[in-house]
């Protein structure tokens, strides 16, 4: 059965039935209701229409439904839905490793270690810190601190020696019980140095005697001069001659001991000093 | 846990909306059996995607689409199948309703049932549908233009 096609007039009608149309439209549809009985009678067919289709509709309420059907929707499941079921409080966590697991934790653990440990020896900064720390690996800090004791007591007058020089048996047993090293107090009253007096320090971690004397004639009077001796150091076993600044430096060296003379830079006989002190000493 | 109280029931409102949603599935099928199987079917479905509807507009309108739906896609399978087609439509024909609404050719009944009985908008009838709202309101133009073919015609049987 065809669909039959209606005209735009018949769709108009029908449109004004539902209340679908626009105030303008509506307005004119009334006009012509009022002035054309063929539109009248077609508005009046449509509401014959739509009340016969009404009654036939409503007609078909009235007829009983099965019980099946209605047994069968009610009995229906309803669709799962997701549950949460109260749960049991979660356990702590244990830790408890299997064999495989912490023979792993041990290698993991042993390689980090071995890694760390590669990279700080070789660490330049780390080498450094090991060779100051570690007496006699570096020469240059053992000096370092020579010259810097030498620098803060040069400038004493009052405080120039921690023994004085009226004590020499107590500066041969301080010094020789502290520094392990055997000497004696040198005479250099030819070179025009007047023995002061005696410290004891630590240079580049091991301790260090100092014998201090002040020139007391010729162009550098009042300059100190400064003889220290340590324990044989490994790179101690060469002469060293050097200038730092306004201080400067001799050193020689014997098979127990290593000696140093400290004087101002200014101090030209400072080697003559340091001969005729290896003599004495 | 909780289970659906008696009021959010879907069931509940599908028991009592039967009679409306069987005369809609009628419309579609033209059969009363074909309608009930239509309406079970549809039924359980809804009952499944119960979660889906969330109470907004008319639930007929949710439920109408869902027998629409349902009907589509099983007049999709019969097509599939379409062997014995002659023999089908000829056993639909012969269990057809005798009232006016058998007259009516197929399409225009639901149009009308939708616009003229169960009073929705043309835009949401069409939505039910499937169909435009232009082409749906040509349907319900065409549908009351046979009603009153028919309406006269009985008017003249009894004259």
């Amino acid at each position: 059965m065809t669909i039959p096609q209606p005209s735009p007039l018949e769709l108009r009608l029908s449109a004004f039935a539902d209340v679908q149309t626009s105030d303008e439209e509506r307005h004119d549809i009334e006009e012509l209701l009022v002035n054309d009985p063929q539109a009248r009678s077609l508005h009046d067919a449509l509401k014959r229409g739509a009340d016969l289709g009404r009654r036939a509709f409503d007609d078909m309420l009235k007829e009983p439904v099965p019980l099946d059907l209605v047994r069968t929707i009610k009995n229906a499941p309803l669709p799962r839905r997701a549950i949460r079921l109260p749960q049991a409080p979660r356990p702590t966590l244990s830790f408890k490793p299997s064999g495989l697991q912490a023979i792993a934790a041990c290698a993991l653990v042993f390689v980090l270690g071995g890694g760390i440990g590669y990279m700080i020896g070789g660490n330049g900064a780390a080498a450094q810190f090991s060779a100051f720390s570690m007496p006699g690996v570096s020469s240059r800090d053992w000096l370092d601190d020579i010259i810097a004791h030498y620098r803060l007591y040069a400038r004493q007058t009052n405080h120039l020696a921690e023994i004085p020089a009226e004590r020499p048996a107590d500066i041969l047993e301080w010094l020789t019980t502290n520094t392990g090293v055997g000497f004696r107090i040198p005479d250099l009253s030819d070179s025009g140095l007047t023995f002061e007096g005696a410290r004891l320090f630590a240079a580049g971690g091991t301790p260090v005697g100092q014998l201090l004397y002040r020139r007391t004639d010729g162009d550098g009077d009042g300059d100190v001069i400064a003889i220290s001796f340590t324990k044989i150091r490994p790179e101690g076993n060469r002469s060293i001659e050097e200038i730092r600044n306004d201080t400067s430096l001799v050193s020689w060296a014997t098979p127990l001991a290593t000696y140093m003379v400290v004087g101002p830079s200014s101090a030209a006989d400072l080697d003559d000093i340091a001969a005729k002190a290896a003599g004495l000493i | 846990m909780t289970q659906p109280s008696p009021l959010t029931d879907i069931r509940r409102d599908l028991v009592a909306l039967l009679p409306r949603l069987r005369r809609f599935a009628l419309t579609l099928t033209g059969s009363a059996a074909e309608a009930d199987d239509l309406v079970r079917e549809a039924a359980g479905r809804a009952i499944q995607k119960s979660h889906h509807w969330k109470g907004e507009g008319r639930l007929e309108s949710w439920l109408f689409s869902m027998i629409r739906s349902t009907f589509t896609d099983e007049a999709k399978k019969r097509r599939r199948a379409e062997g014995n087609a002659a023999d089908d439509a000829s056993s639909a024909e012969n269990a057809r309703q005798s009232n006016a609404l058998a007259c009516l050719p197929d399409g225009l009944a639901s149009v009308f049932l939708l616009a003229d009985v169960e009073g929705f908008a043309y835009a949401e009838a069409a939505a039910i549908l499937g169909i435009q709202p232009d082409l749906f309101a040509t349907r319900l133009c065409a549908a009351r233009l046979s009603l009153a073919a028919i309406a006269a015609e009985t008017n003249e049987r009894r004259a």
